[in-house]
């Protein structure tokens, strides 16, 4: 299992065994690589309408942090619960989101997850178990805390995943969602994506401590540090953590130290990120880790993630067509829906 | 019948709702093992379990938060704050993420926020503050508060079950002073309608919460000056019923407009728009208010009284109002 490490951040080591990847079959390593590559793909197309000015308002994208919610999501069971935030394509392609449905979101198109109600990354599906965050960061952590509480009280055996950032963990939702699950012994786990930078602000303005992960044991419960951009490393972690937390209930923290490899979005060239830093992650770009992982240790061919990478390509390429093609929706409607009841 | 305060009518509607409705909890600071600050669940825990009617840290957003979880999971949270004022801790789950939930996602979000508001007990500063404009301002949010044991029992019952979220608010001065013989079984009522409480022709006072009763008294005082003024008790404030204020206005011709509450941007102004609104043409003397001023709920008895709205404030407003 993962150790606490009292070392700095982005000199962790890997912190646990090297599992065997024969556990997991082939069809999840595709799901894995899978998922990442589309979330890629759909980004850079976001990108792309963003400048030919088809979106309206801003792009906030996952490029560089696509290993977190694929691995967390690939873990997952289907009555589980995510949270997820702006950084998180990839807990929504994992939990079975079509590339249609987040083209016509990001479009604002009237057949979109919220009807042009809600824009860009504010979307979810709670059929997939996937919640609809606001822009208020460690607000969604209750809300998943209690998710979780409702469906296990129904008998489901529920465990949850609610994300934030290095940022977020200065709120004092965070701090009350943690405290709340510690006390109740919810099962969430608490998935912190220190990507280095809240906005412009860097991490020695944001914390204290020399890693996030040791805020855990303030409340009582297990802080494990992970290798944010190794999805390999990270699903056969949650795999084990999320059983884990089925036979033995309790909330925990998980820290994965990534880098935010674009701006904060589109608009902000991110000039106050050190070329440096951006060239070290760059250099472990979390789908270039995977590739070279699933090849060199034989889970699945060069040829069959390739074979991957041009169905996500075709898959974006039609999905984005399509989306531009339905309409808005109606003015008419403004008012429709604020109510359950009318 | 039954008599009841108004205390022992929010229990029965909590006890009833437990009973009928498997997917309500209850959960709040104190509400557990203690039964809550004012003992409204007291011996709960022991009736129901503890997994429907539990404790939380001192954490109101994630007393909020997790109720907005749990609402969109299948159950019915009706969450207690302890008091009206600690909510503040908490409006952005409400105006940000219950409120708009349902907009959003058109997944519903049935959840209850109690909430134990008012003054004229020495609460001072933050044990005492009346909230309901603000929280009528949020989108998606309901918001009901009623005067009476029967309304407080039938409204936090409608409330409960309600798809969206509620805030109930529960005035603490009428907790133990307001008692009444109501029925054996909880009535189904609809969220947003008022209640004529008193007839009369001269004038109406539109209100609700604690000053229902102080409009009341100040009514039957002027009665035997032999003027007689409509009580029209709101009981829900968002939705409210404007044609019923349309109707009375209509009736009487003459609207003082009386809350707990702040003045500026305080419910008062709202229905005072919509009087101006619907109602101009009917009126022969200017919409007037009786409310708290804009300052903070103060703590000496001497400077409560000159803060708080009462039956003689009530009285000298009706009386200019009717001499116009």
């Amino acid at each position: 299992m993962p150790r606490r490490d009292s070392g700095r951040l982005d000199e962790m080591d890997v912190l646990f065994p090297q599992t065997s990847v024969t556990d997991v079959p082939p069809p999840e390593w595709a799901r894995l690589y899978r998922t990442m590559v589309l979330s890629r793909k759909i980004e850079e197309r976001l990108i792309r309408l963003y400048h030919q000015a088809k979106i309206f308002g801003g792009v906030y994208t996952g490029v560089g942090q696509e290993a977190i919610g694929a691995a967390a999501t690939s873990a997952s069971q289907q009555e589980d619960l995510f949270a997820p935030l702006i950084r998180n394509m990839t807990i929504h392609i994992g939990r079975g989101e079509t590339t249609l449905n987040i083209f016509r979101q990001w479009l604002a198109r009237a057949s979109g997850p919220t009807r042009g109600r809600d824009g860009n990354v504010h979307y979810g599906n709670l059929k997939n178990g996937v919640y609809t965050m606001i822009s208020h960061l460690g607000a969604m952590l209750p809300v998943i805390v209690g998710g979780v509480m409702a469906k296990r009280r129904r008998g489901f055996d529920t465990i949850g995943f609610g994300t934030i950032g290095d940022g977020g963990t200065s709120t004092g939702d965070f701090h009350e969602a943690v405290n709340f699950a510690a006390v109740y012994d919810v099962p969430v786990i608490f998935l912190i994506e220190n990507n280095h930078f809240a906005y412009s602000t860097p991490r020695e303005f944001q914390y204290k401590c020399a890693r996030l992960a040791d805020k855990a044991v303030g409340y009582g419960i297990e802080g494990y540090g992970v290798d944010g951009n190794d999805a390999v490393e990270m699903l056969l972690f949650f795999r084990k953590l999320a059983a884990d937390l089925r036979a033995r209930p309790r909330a925990v923290l998980v820290e994965c130290d990534t880098l935010r490899m674009r701006g904060h979005g589109e608009h902000d060239d991110s000039s106050y990120v050190p070329k440096e830093l951006l060239a070290r992650y760059a250099a472990r770009d979390p789908i270039k880790v995977a590739r070279e992982r699933l090849t060199n240790e034989g889970m699945l061919a060069a040829a069959q993630l390739d074979a991957i990478e041009a169905a996500c390509a075709a898959e974006v390429d039609a999905a984005y067509r399509e989306a531009l093609r339905e309409p808005p929706p109606d003015p008419a409607t403004l008012a429709q829906g604020v109510y359950a009841d009318g | 019948m039954v008599e009841m305060t108004y205390l022992d009518a929010i229990r029965d509607a909590l006890r009833a709702a437990l009973r009928d409705h498997p997917e309500v909890v209850l959960y709040g600071e104190d509400i557990g093992r203690f039964g809550g600050a004012f003992k409204v669940t007291l011996g709960f825990q022991e009736e129901f379990g503890a997994d429907r009617c539990f404790d939380t840290p001192i954490s109101e957003s994630a007393l909020f938060g997790s109720a907005i979880g749990m609402a969109t999971q299948g159950l019915r949270p009706v969450v207690e704050l302890q008091f009206a004022d600690f909510g503040t801790n908490a409006l952005h789950h409400l105006l940000n993420n219950a409120g708009t939930h349902h907009y959003r996602t058109g997944v519903p979000v049935p959840m209850t926020v109690r909430a134990p508001c008012g003054g004229g007990f020495g609460g001072g500063p933050f044990h005492s503050e009346e909230l309901e404009a603000i929280f009528c301002h949020m989108p998606g949010i309901k918001v009901v508060y009623p005067a009476f044991p029967s309304d407080a029992r039938n409204l936090l019952y409608a409330a409960i079950l309600d798809p969206n979220p509620v805030v109930f608010l529960e005035n603490k001065y009428l907790y133990r002073h307001v008692k009444e013989l109501v029925p054996r079984a909880i009535e189904p009522v609809r969220i947003g309608a008022a209640r004529i409480v008193r007839p009369g022709q001269e004038a109406v006072v539109l209100t609700y919460g604690a000053m229902v009763h102080e409009a009341m008294r100040a009514a039957t005082r002027l009665a035997g000056q032999g003027y007689e003024v409509m009580v029209m008790d709101l009981r829900s404030l968002k939705p409210y019923d404007e044609d019923a204020i349309v109707a009375a206005a209509a009736a009487t011709n003459r609207v003082l407009i009386v809350h707990e509450g702040w003045r500026t941007c305080g419910f008062g102004a709202e229905l005072a728009a919509l009087v101006a609104e619907r109602a101009f043409h009917l009126l022969d003397a200017p919409v007037m208010r009786v409310t708290a001023p804009d300052v903070p709920v103060p703590y000496a008895p001497e400077l409560e009284s000159a803060y708080r709205p009462n039956a003689e404030k009530i009285e000298k407003a009706l009386v200019e109002l009717i001499e116009y």
